[in-house]
Parts: C-alpha cells; structure tokens; sequence
C-alpha cells in the first residue's frame, strides 16, 4: 500500500479480541511495507557500519605513507555514502509509510464504527473517549509499527557488526560483542520511571490546557462580571505546577542521558587502552585500532532504537487497548421482519398518541423530558434510556414496550435504514454538522422540497444575510458559505431555524419535532409555526411545544399528561375546556391558578397540575 | 526521485475571516527578543554547560589521536595509565555536564513556555469586551489549546536544543581547526550542497508541516463531530456519508504526508552527503598533507574522529530548525493578541446618577452597512423596557450599545451624563451587567464560580446570593458543599442550575443596571417559568433592559419598544401599544388566543 493510494477502499475487520493482538492484526496487513522497510534498514546500518573500517584503511595507507590505498579508501567512503544516503532515505520512507498506512486505517475504522453506532454510541462510551483514541492515540500506534521495522533491522545489523568485528579482530571484537547487550539493556529499568514521570506530566499539561481553554470559553462572563484575576491565578498556578512535573520528568531523562554517555565511554576507554597494548606489540595494526574505536561510537546509533521500541511499546498498547474498546462496540440490532416504506397514521399505542396521516399535529407535554422520551419512540429502534443500563429493569421495559406503528407497520421491526427514512425525529439540540450552507442542506431526502423552499419556510432570511457578510468569496453567496463549528457564530434561534430548514428538505413520510422553535422570538415563530404548516402540507407532521403561537397553527392538539393522551383537540377548545392544558400553555392562567396561594411563588406545575 | 506537487487542497487555509489579528514579523521577533532577554541568565548557564560537556568529549579523539602518533613512530613508552587517567577523567566530566545540560535546557524550556501561555492568558483576559463580542470565542479557544500545544514542543526542546547544537557544531569546528587548520578547509567543501539544499527545503517545509498538521487534525475533528452529532446522523441517515466524508479528509492529509516526505527524502540524502563529504575530504585532504609532511597522522586521526563527531550537531540543529519554523506560525497567532489595543478607558470618566441614555445612536458592524439608524431612548432609574421585534432588526446591538460593550459610530449612549464608551470596561460593569443566553459553569468550585462576581466575598455572602435565586435548596444537599466542583470533568449542573449561577453572580456583582438577551431563552419553557421568579427577585429595584422572546417578559415591562430594521418603530406601555393597534397589538393578540 502506497500512501497515494490511501485511503483504503475497505479498511478490513480487525482483530478486536485485545490491544496486542490488534496491533499483531494492523502489522500481518502491512507485512511487505515492514519487510521493505526492515531491508532498507539494514542497508543504512551495514552501511554506517562499513565506514570504520574505511576510516581505518585510509589512516594505516597514511601510515604506510601509500597514496594508492589512501585513494582506494577515499573511493569506499565514497560509496558508502551513496549507500547510506539512498538506505537512510529509503528506509525513512518505508517506514513513515507504514505509520502513515497504519494510522489511515484506524481513523477509517474508527469513521465507520462511529457511523455504525450512531445514537448508541454516546450512551456506550463516553464521546470524549472515542475522540482520544483519534487524536492521541493513533499516532502511539503508528509509532510503534513505524519504529518496529527499524528496531529489527537495528538489532539484525548489531549482531552482523558484532559478528564481523569478530572476524576482523577478534581480541577487541569480543570486548564490544561482550559490552554490547549491556549498553542496550542499561537504560531499560530505567524507562519506566521515566515514561510515568512523562505521563503525570502530559496529565497536568491537559489539566492546565483545560483550565485555560475554560477560561476563555467563558471569557465574556468574566470580562461583564469580574473575576479575572481569581481565574488567572488558579491557571499561574496550574502552569507553574505543569512546568515543575516536566522538569521532574526532565530530571530522569538527563540521567538515562548521562548514563548513555558513561557507559560507552567505558568501553571506549578500555577500547583505547586494551588496544593500544595491543598495537604496541604488534599484535595489530594502528590502523585496526582506529577502525575499532570508530565501531564502537557507531554502534552507539543502532542501540538507541532498543529504548525506543520498548517505549513506543509500553506506550501504544494501552492505546491499541482503548482502540479495541471501541472499535469493538456494536449496535444492538432487532431482527428486522418487515421492509416497506409504510405510508398511514402515526400511533403510539403506549401512550394512546394518534398523528393521522397528512396533519400537522401538536402535541403539549408538561413534562420536557417525557416529551424528549416520546419523540424519540415515535421513531422506532428507540436506545434504552441513559443511565438505564442494557440489563437494567428499566432499559428491558422499555425495550419489551409494544412498537409505535406508522401506517399499522411497527417501526422497531423494520430496518432501522427504513424505519428512519419513514419518519424523521428532529430531537430538542440538533447538530449543525461543519460544512458551508448547500452542504448543510444536502441530506437524504425525498427530493420534492428545495433547500430555497425549506429556508424560506423557517424564516433564514436574516441568517442567510449574517452568512453573505461571514463569506471569504466577494460574491458573498450563502450557499458556499462555510458555518462555522455546530453554528457558533449564529444565536441559538438562528441555529434552531437552520436544523429546521434541513428537516423540511429531508421531507419524510412523518416529521416529529421536539420544541422546534423554543429560541425563536415570537415575532418570527408564528411565521415558521406557519411556514411549517404550509410546507407539510398533506404530510404528517408532530411538533411537541408549549407555545400558543405555534399551537394555534396546528390542525389538532393533543394534551400529554404523566405518559397518556388525556385531551384531544383545537387549541383554543383546549385553552377554554381543560385547566390542565391552560396551565401548561399559558403563563396568565398559571399565575392565575397560583395566586389563591400565597407565599407559594415557588410551586411547581406539578403542584399547579394537582390542584388543577 | 521524482517529484511530488504541492497538494491542490490547503487544509490550513483559513476558512472565515479571521477575526483576531495575526503578529506581523516584527511584532514577533520583538517578542522573541524579550523572551531571549528575560532567561539570558539561563542561557549563559546552558551555553557554558554544553561548552564543558563538547570540550570533555573531544578528549577521547585527541587521546587516540596521540596514541596512533607515538604507536606509528614506534614508542614503547605509551603512559597509558595517565591516558587512561584523563580519559576517565574526562568522562566523568562529560557525564557530569551531559546531565545538567539536559536538565537545565529543560527547566529554561519550560520556563519560557510557562512564560508564553501565562502572557497569552493574561492578555485575553485583557481583551476588550467588545472584540470579544464580535469575535466570539472560538478563535482564541483554538490558539490556547493547538497553537500553545504546537509551540510547546518548540520552546520545550527546539530552542533549547538548537542552542545545544550550534555551541557544539561550532566548538567541534573550532576543535578541527586548531588540531590541523588545513583541515578546516574540508568543512568548506561540504558547505555549498548543505546550504543550497535546505535552502531549498526549508522555503517549502513551513508551510507544508502546516497544512499537514491542519490535515490531520481535520481527521480527527470530522470523527469528534460524528460522534457529537451521533443522534442527528442517525436521524438523517448521514451515516454513509459521514465515512465517504472522513475518506475525503484522509486523502487530503495523506497527500500532504506524502508531499512532505518527498520533500525530506530531498533534505536526507543531502545531509548524509554532507556529513560522508566532511569525512572523506578529511580523510583525503588530511592523509595527502600527511603523506607530504605537513600534518603528522595523529593529527589526522583525531580530525577524523572529530569530523565523524559531526553528525550529531548537524542532525540536531535541522531537526529543530524544522520544528521551530513551524512554531513560528503558532507564535505569530499568539502573539498577535498582543497587538489588539487594549481598553482605552478614562478612570476620571465617572457617572452621575443612574440614568441610561441613547441620543441619535447610529452604529454597523461594517463600514457602510449601519445596523441602527438614529436611535434615541431614555430609561429612567429603576425602569423595565422590553425591547421587541423580528430576529435581526437590531434588538441585541441595541441592548450591547446600552451596556457599554460597543461604542456608537455616532451619537452617544451615556449613564448618569457619562459616556459608556469613554469608562473603563472594570468600571462600566460596577453600573451594568449584560445578562446573555451564555451562562458558562467554569471548571472549579462553586465558590469559585460565584467569588468571580464579587471577589473576597464571605461564605456566608455566597449562600445569601444562592438563596436569593432559588439554589440554595440543591446546593445545600451537594456533598461538599461549596467546595464542590462543578463544570465539565465535574458534577454536571442542569441548564436550569447553570443560570441560577450566572442569576446569583449578579446578586453579588449588584449592578444598579441590567441588559437581559433572550436570558432564558434556550431553557426548556417549564424550566424558564421558575427561574423567571428567581429573575424577578434579582431584578427588583434595578433598571433593566429585556430582549424579550417570549411576550409575557414584554407584557410585564413598564415601556415596551418595538425595534424594526434598526429603528424603533412602537413606544409605549403594554396597553397603551394594544390600544394603539399596531404591529406589537397584532402579534399579542395571536399570542394571547
């Protein structure tokens, strides 16, 4: 796999069973990218070995005072240096290669597992932790595959010099063979220290990190009512706290430093005196001498990458842990028995909620969560509660509850593809996902309501005037206008008509709304409540709300109350003949119904509702 | 090789218009210059430490080199316990001052990281709070959080550690040439391909590594996204989509991986052709001066070695001139915070009185382009105005011009006689307080979280502005009280909890003047109703300025205007509007069934 070629049209089915063996799963998938990179490896390191001794030609040529084999030794350098240019090179880009491949491919694992799990997702793992496995700890794992290939072929050319500084010269060869597992395993005991100390520091860095980035996401509270100064101490402090524990873990690492300087050293030293005995009787040459300590300081480099291969493991395999955990998720999914593309009345036989087909009905719940609750199971395929665990009574309750029927089809036994594109539920925070305007817009849809329509419909005149004014283009076209980060720059009205916009495109058989226009003013909402109506028109629409604005609008009522439809009818019926539905809707009748009790200003709608 | 073009898509481009200025050149070299002035002292000590540890490191060649002298001319007598001796010696050293130099780079590092952040924080908690307003928040959350991340590598090792490999690069050098000058002269040889390739590099790489890194974390945005929006991309079907989406940006990243490796296997070969080429000229020019008497060989000898030595300094200083360069971009979005002018208040500018005033007010977020024409208004002391209208017509620039936070094109807004915009922004929020839908929870205490408003206030203070809003009920039953820590990685407060913060605040903030934007306009309606009587209190014998969402905030206001396309159009009590049949009467009327 080249990195052109990325990204992977099938990403594959990992082994999920455990981290190791996801790791062992991602590197059997690139076994010729770590071949080639292990070969070129060893060529840059036999290569850098083979410099010593042509050092140490050209110095015994000059002690032989001999031009010719000074020139020899020159032409060897030479090559060898196109040898290690084109090895290092090469070996580089194999195993940046193997990072990169390797670390595509978990991010598409990862794309598809989320859009796999969808609404599950968040309920499962906390999203947080999905997205740290994106962003840090797929880089662990691709610096283990990249430097695993580099390690191999480190430790293949160590036992290849070891073994020809043998053949060359055995009395000093078996000094450095016999020094050599020392020096790669000194430092290792070590390491773990050393990496916990880095780890506390990555930790109050983030911490700190957090700290200020709160800090400045709640800058304009600070700025309008005071306080700078409380919250610039407590990040001083936890940056100066960052700082200590990075100098407590600097501590460690200059000591594996000043070790990696000693213990060379020493066999340098002995090298050099051993040597030199050795030379003086004539047992080898001055040249040799030098060949052997010019080996020695080189071997320094192939040793590095034992430290470094134990690191990027003891680092990615809690990483390819937390992958696992993840990629390992799936939906719980119901047998489906049916696939139509059901057509009729909406009916929850739960709650006795009946939305016939081609009427906007509007549904008033006093309660918001219930309301969230009932939406969500009049889209089929509900998820089990948060907090109520897959195994808990409630969650099993709610699973074993008899399915909402759209057209007498129940919706839980469809597809889940097919019970969403039937009925679309626009819960209470939709997302606006990143992108321009026209791709905000472009969603899987019937194809019969243009994005014009739609935004015209809710009411965007002003935000596509806001986007014209954001836009980079001097066309200034909203269209192409990029909306920034889950519509931040917009009012939260704004962003609630824009989601709106993207559900009258979509245009499904059944559109269920939960509070669609509760940011909106009420200048604007009787025009979308009535934009709404006139869209839908012949399409079955439920909007759950509590306004009177958007109430009055709908072709019926229907009055919710502790899990059953206790009132059906037209809003202003209601508003007459049911006191419940008065004290929920309008804020007069409320204070109205409180007012006979005194010093009670602070009772619920519960209490109203009792009275009531 | 053959070469790899500049990918077409630049994830780094930018994507809006930036809203925070980015530093010029020279603001950022000023910066640097004061950074490298404050820790000069820390400089001197690392630079010295480093000197000591290269110097003991040349001992070993030098020794070699003596030794192959006397062995070639035959000595028996080799001393090689005093060799032995001061190498040791030596080695001690080097290990000694190896460990403190890398200890002190680290501690100068985090010092002037700790330097950077901290200024960076102290200067946008500085800022203005009108180009907060206009810029939101978001940009300068992204250079706290990537910009200092980015730089933190830079300053933690790339400063330290360039430093670190010019001292050595250059005492190797000077080593070389007082060992054998003619040998120098090989370094020479080698210099013209090292220059011209990395200047070749270096003009591309900046820029490439930021693309890159812009591309990568595209990917793992677009992923924090999907995951977000988890029930929206079910919802919509968006499923399939989302992972053509994320291939899209993996192929974007990718190509500017593979366009920067391209431009390292350039810069790679050069400098192992650099470092071969300093050897074997060494070896070549140096055995020929040998050969002809000008140099004896142990000269040659502890060249060699030390051109071997070479390759570390050399290797160190292009690895983080790399990352500098790509810090310094991140800098310049630091720094460039600092060339925003900071609030420019008269501390003499003092109200008189607590009348709020709007005389000919015109005002535009763009030249050209006003958002208010003309607008007058007068609130009396202790007066509620509700201001009403369609989105956009210019309500909420109304209410930010009458507490302070922009100042008017022309006309003026003015408290008590004294103009807003003339008062410092610590003294204008002792009179006003602007009250948005924006009500952050900090990551802390609750303490901490309301001593913002009123900071050395007692404890006994604190409980009496929670139970002015209603809140002292729940955070009585929290286990720690006070102490408890609430915001994100805390306990989670319910929205409801969250604005019963923000309403306590202003119990101990007690500004005498209140401009409410849609306060209580994201709560779900049964939550609004009860803080609304929690609001009430907060706001009783203050004046207060209501965006008004709903019409019941209108309903209960003493003046009501009605603002329409940047105009007050309706002024007047409830009734009086009703009786007067205008656009505010129709709209009541379909409210009110």
């Amino acid at each position: 796999m080249q990195i052109r070629d990325l990204p992977y049209p099938d990403p594959g089915d990992p082994d999920v069973r455990s981290g190791p063996r996801f790791l062992l799963w991602l590197g059997r998938n690139q076994l010729r990218g770590q071949l080639k990179s292990m070969g070129w490896g060893l060529l840059h390191q036999c290569s850098i070995a083979g410099l010593p001794p042509a050092v140490g030609l050209a110095v015994q040529a000059v002690v032989d005072r001999s031009g010719s084999r000074l020139a020899w030794s020159g032409g060897l350098i030479a090559v060898l240096g196109v040898l290690i240019s084109l090895g290092d090179t090469m070996l580089h880009r194999t195993a940046v290669t193997n990072w990169i491949t390797a670390a595509a491919r978990v991010q598409q694992l990862l794309a598809r597992k989320t859009a796999e799990l969808g609404s599950a997702l968040t309920r499962r793992v906390a999203a947080g932790e999905v997205v740290a496995v994106s962003t840090g700890d797929v880089e662990k794992i691709g610096w283990f595959v990249e430097a695993l290939s580099r390690f191999a072929a480190a430790a293949a050319a160590l036992v290849l010099i070891c073994a020809g500084l043998l053949l060359y010269l055995p009395s000093l060869g078996i000094l450095v063979t016999v020094s050599v597992p020392l020096l790669a395993l000194a430092v290792l005991p070590l390491l773990p220290r050393a990496t916990r100390r880095a780890d506390l520091q990555r930790e109050k860095a983030g911490k700190a990190t957090e700290l200020a980035s709160d800090t400045v996401a709640g800058l304009r509270v600070l700025r309008g009512i005071g306080g700078e100064e409380l919250f610039l101490g407590r990040y001083r402090r936890a940056s100066q706290e960052v700082r200590e524990a990075a100098v407590h873990s600097a501590r460690m690492w200059s000591l594996i430093s000043a070790v990696q300087v000693l213990l060379p050293g020493l066999l340098l030293i002995s090298l050099v005196v051993y040597g030199a005995m050795l030379a003086r009787d004539g047992r080898i040459g001055v040249g040799q001498l030098v060949t052997v300590y010019s080996a020695a300081t080189l071997l320094l480099f192939p040793l590095r990458h034992f430290e470094e291969i134990a690191m990027a493991y003891s680092f990615s395999r809690p990483s390819a842990q937390r992958a696992v955990r993840v990629l390992s998720l799936h939906r719980a999914a119901r047998p489906s028995t049916v696939d139509a593309a059901p057509t009729g009345d909406l009916y929850d036989p739960v709650t006795g909620l009946m939305a016939p087909a081609g009427l906007f009905t509007a549904v008033v719940c006093g309660n918001p969560d219930e309301a969230g609750r009932l939406a969500e199971r009049l889209g089929g395929h509900a998820q089990p509660g948060a907090g109520a665990g897959p195994d808990s009574a409630e969650g099993a309750a709610e699973r074993e509850a008899p399915s909402v029927l759209l057209g007498g089809v129940p919706l839980d036994e469809l597809p889940l593809d097919s019970a969403r594109t039937a009925v679309l539920v626009q819960d209470k925070e939709p997302v606006l996902l990143s992108g321009t305007l026209g791709e905000l817009l472009d969603v899987p849809s019937s194809g019969r309501v243009t994005a014009e329509d739609a935004l015209t419909a809710a009411q965007c005149g002003d935000v596509l005037d806001s986007l014209a004014q954001a836009s980079l283009a001097t066309d200034g076209d909203p269209m192409t206008t990029r909306i920034t980060e889950r519509g931040r720059s917009l009012s939260g009205g704004q962003r609630q008509r824009l989601a709106l916009a993207r559900s009258l495109v979509t245009d499904p058989e059944a559109l269920v709304l939960d509070e669609p226009t509760s940011a909106v003013d009420s200048h604007t909402e009787a025009r979308v409540a009535a934009g709404i109506k006139t869209l839908r028109q012949g399409r079955t629409t439920v909007a759950f709300a509590s306004s009177p604005l958007l109430l009055d609008l709908a072709d019926r009522v229907v009055l919710v109350h502790r899990g059953t439809v206790v009132a059906v009818g037209g809003h202003r019926d209601l508003l007459r003949t049911e006191p419940r539905y008065r004290a929920v809707v309008t804020r007069e009748t409320d204070e109205e119904i409180a007012a006979p009790a005194p010093g009670c200003a602070t009772a619920t709608i519960e209490e109203i509702e009792e009275r009531a | 090789m053959i070469g790899v073009a500049v990918p077409a898509y630049d994830p780094a481009a930018p994507e809006s218009a930036t809203t925070l200025p980015v530093g010029t050149p020279t603001t950022v070299r000023s910066y640097v210059r004061e950074l490298l002035r404050r820790h000069r002292g820390r400089f001197a000590v690392l630079v010295v430490f480093n000197a000591v540890a290269v110097i003991a490191s040349i001992v070993g060649p030098y020794l070699l080199g003596g030794l192959v002298e006397d062995l070639s001319d035959g000595v028996r007598d080799l001393h090689l316990e005093r060799t032995a001796g001061v190498f040791a010696l030596a080695l001690v050293v080097q290990t000694v001052f190896t460990r403190l130099m890398r200890l002190r780079s680290a501690m100068l590092g985090e010092e002037m990281l700790a330097d950077l952040r901290e200024d960076f924080l102290v200067r946008s908690v500085g800022l203005p709070p009108g180009v907060l307003e206009r810029a939101g928040t978001g940009d300068l959350l992204s250079r706290i959080t990537t910009d200092i991340d980015r730089l933190a590598n830079a300053m933690r090792e790339a400063v330290p550690q360039l430093a670190i490999g010019v001292v050595w690069a250059g005492l190797l050098l000077a080593a070389l040439t007082v060992t054998a000058p003619p040998l120098a002269l090989s370094v020479l040889l080698a210099l013209p391909v090292l220059i011209i390739g990395c200047r070749w590099y270096f003009k591309r790489a900046p820029s490439a590594y930021r693309s890159e890194a812009a591309g990568y974390a595209a990917v793992a945005a677009m992923l924090a996204e999907t995951v977000d929006a988890g029930r929206t991309v079910e919802a919509h079907r968006l499923g399939a989509r989302r992972v053509a989406l994320s291939d899209t940006r993996i192929a974007q990243w990718t190509a500017w991986e593979r366009y920067t490796l391209f431009l390292r296997s350039v810069l790679f070969p050069v400098i192992n052709v650099t470092y071969v080429t300093i050897l074997g000229a060494v070896l070549m020019l140096g055995g020929w001066f040998v050969i002809e008497g000008w140099l004896t060989v142990g000269q040659l000898t502890t060249g060699a070695l030390l051109a071997q030595m070479m390759v570390d300094p050399i290797g160190l200083i292009l690895r983080w001139y790399d990352e500098l360069q790509v810090a310094q971009v991140s800098l310049a979005r630091l720094v460039g915070v600092r060339d925003i002018e900071p609030d420019a208040g008269d501390a003499e500018v003092v109200p008189d009185g607590r009348d709020v005033r709007a005389d000919e007010v015109r005002f535009g977020y763009r030249a050209g382009l006003d958002v208010l024409h003309r607008v007058s208004l007068d609130v009396a002391p202790g007066t509620r105005l509700a201001l009403v209208g369609p989105s956009g017509a210019g309500k909420s620039t109304l209410g930010r011009l009458l507490a302070g936070i922009y100042a008017p094109r022309t006309g003026e807004v003015t408290l008590g006689g004294a103009e807003l915009s003339r008062m410092k922004a610590e003294d204008v929020r002792t009179h006003v307080a602007l009250v948005n839908q924006e009500h952050h929870v900090f990551v802390g205490s609750l303490r901490d979280n309301l001593l913002l408003a009123r900071t050395g206030a007692e404890d006994a203070e604190l409980w009496a502005s929670l139970a002015a809003v209603d809140a002292d009920g729940w955070a009585r039953n929290l286990a720690e009280g006070l102490d408890t820590e609430v915001g994100s990685g805390g306990l989670a407060l319910t929205p409801a909890q969250a604005q019963q913060i923000a309403l306590a605040r202003l119990v101990l903030a007690d500004p005498h003047t209140l401009v409410l934007d849609e306060a209580t306009s994201l709560l779900d309606p049964r939550a609004a109703r009860h803080l609304e009587r929690s609001l009430a209190r907060v706001l009783d014998g203050r004046t207060v300025v209501a965006i008004a969402h709903r019409l019941h905030t209108a309903h209960d206001a003493d003046v009501i205007a009605v603002v329409e396309g940047g105009r007050i159009s309706e002024l007047g009590g409830h009734d009086e509007l009703v009786a007067a049949d205008g656009a505010y009467a129709a709209l009541w009327r379909s409210w009110h069934g």
